[in-house]
């Protein structure tokens, strides 16, 4: 049993002064001249003066609404490619070699080519982020359509499913634990490439502050900057923990059974 | 009375790389409307691909199979399939209840006369007080009960039980033989039951079908010459049980030793 000290908000709240505390030492010690690494106070002031001028929850809003929908657009269409990988194993076979080229370039590297053919603006990101966000969804998904228990198959057969109720009862349900693991995976794969993208050709939103920041030598804002960024990640896996447990909760209380 | 499933010279034959595999070759058997009927066999004899094909869940070779006399080509309605493995067949994101209403997908009628009938369903299986649960909230026991609920639901008249009982412990075994006797008899089911227990097979049967070696067909066939009512402890004591119960296990064994040498 861990003591109750240690539960719950406590052990977040100790796990920060941690943090916190080493950060500080490591500001006071003078280890990286101090320009470059303000104090905890320095940072916090920042953040103060970019939440009272109003731009810190404009750019927020702008990214995180950006990496929303692009999770919510690249969840839906990596489930829809994983149907179809399904449906026809031919498409498959062929889109897993698509898939395996594509999946390992990094966002920051479509941002130039986007620009020249899409422009500086919502097409882009969109493009950015679904390309880089689908696969975790999409090979999740392909991957526990294509391991369903063959009796939970034949109990749907039997049953009389044809092919769409067999998908819609019995495959897509058994599938949405995995699903989820990968939209949760894919939640911070978002957040990356709507930042990476603001910050290479962005106007707005939290990735051009931190360059336009970076550039003017503001360092106590870019950490702030960061910090909100590293926030955004944990209220969107909150999100997608939350939306999780409405969908396949019955999962996750299955496998705190078996434990 | 009426055979309501036959199997005409059935073959089974699996493609694989180093040639093909031949399961079953000429197999007939009939089942009559309201028989209990075993299949015993030695274990990998095909036995389990007998079922699935006689459901309708896998495509003959050759032959035919018949269910109310209407060849079988997809799995028909009015026949269903108990499978050993419980805990995959029924489906962890329903509870009991829906799981039992999932089976009553092509039974005619509005919602609400449904879940009055699944809800009588669990009561007869004695699961009163547990639609609400999931299936992994109850022992193996009670799920394979779900489950036959589930068959029961589907409006069956046949059911196919594919080793149901493998997989629980023996007193809830004993159990559930009886509960089996007990339903196929209240809601007038035939049931085919696939099992590799001999004793289980001759107390539950009015007939055992021995399937020999692979590819398998039927080779005997022993008439349980019991009354229909069975009781756990007169009934393995009866004479006629040590007798068809010798019958067939002598019989395997001698299947085994002749593959031996």
């Amino acid at each position: 049993m861990t003591p109750p000290l240690l539960r719950g908000p406590v052990r977040v709240a100790v796990a920060l002064a941690v943090v916190l505390a080493l950060w500080q030492a490591v500001h006071l010690a003078a280890i990286v001249p101090e320009r470059y690494f303000p104090g905890i106070p320095a940072v916090l002031a920042a953040f103060g003066d970019m939440i009272a001028s109003g731009d810190l929850l404009s750019g927020w809003a702008l990214t995180f609404s950006r990496a929303t929908i692009g999770l919510i657009a690249a969840s839906l269409l990596g489930i829809g490619l994983a149907i179809l990988s399904d449906l026809s194993p031919v498409f498959g076979r062929g889109f897993r070699y698509i898939s395996d080229v594509l999946q390992p370039i990094p966002p920051a590297a479509f941002v130039p080519m986007a620009v020249f053919s899409l422009g500086l603006g919502t097409k882009l990101y969109a493009f950015v982020v679904i390309l880089v966000t689908v696969w975790p969804p999409y090979l999740n998904g392909s991957a526990a359509l294509e391991a369903v228990s063959p009796v939970q198959v034949a109990t749907g057969r039997m049953l009389g499913c044809g092919r769409w109720t067999l998908l819609w009862r019995i495959k897509l349900p058994s599938a949405m634990p995995e699903i989820f693991a990968g939209i949760r995976y894919a939640a911070t794969i978002s957040l990356v490439a709507v930042v990476v993208s603001e910050m290479l050709s962005g106007s707005n939103g939290i990735g051009f502050m931190i360059y336009k920041k970076a550039f003017a030598l503001r360092t106590a804002d870019v950490f702030a900057l960061m910090f909100v960024v590293g926030l955004n990640g944990v209220l969107m896996n909150g999100l997608v923990s939350l939306l999780r447990r409405g969908v396949v909760g019955w999962h996750q209380k299955m496998m705190e059974r078996q434990e | 009375m009426t055979d309501i499933l036959t199997a005409r010279n059935v073959a089974k034959d699996f493609g694989g790389t180093g040639g093909t595999l031949s399961i079953i070759d000429g197999l007939n058997l009939a089942v009559k409307k309201g028989e209990f009927v075993s299949l015993v066999g030695p274990s990998g004899c095909g036995k389990t691909t007998l079922l699935l094909c006689l459901a309708g869940l896998q495509s003959l070779t050759r032959g035919e199979i018949t269910f109310k006399g209407v060849p079988v080509m997809e799995p028909p309605q009015g026949l269903a399939v108990v499978f050993q493995d419980y805990s995959r067949s029924l489906l962890p994101w329903n509870t009991n209840l829906d799981n039992i209403l999932f089976g009553m997908r092509r039974v005619a009628g509005d919602a609400r006369a449904k879940r009055d009938r699944a809800a009588e369903l669990l009561e007869a299986v004695g699961l009163g007080g547990f639609g609400g649960h999931y299936p992994w909230q109850v022992s193996g026991g009670m799920q394979q009960r779900v489950a036959i609920a589930r068959g029961l639901a589907s409006e069956s008249e046949l059911l196919l039980l594919d080793e149901p009982l493998a997989a629980v412990d023996a007193q809830t075994r004993a159990d559930m033989q009886d509960l089996f006797l007990d339903l196929a008899r209240k809601f007038n089911q035939t049931c085919l039951l696939v099992t590799h227990d001999v004793e289980e097979a001759v107390y539950m049967a009015q007939r055992v079908l021995v399937l020999g070696p692979r590819p398998t067909k039927v080779v005997r066939e022993v008439t349980i010459e019991l009354p229909r009512e069975r009781d756990q402890l007169e009934t393995r004591e009866d004479p006629a049980f040590l007798a068809a119960r010798h019958e067939v296990l002598s019989l395997i064994r001698s299947m085994r030793t002749r593959k031996a040498a």
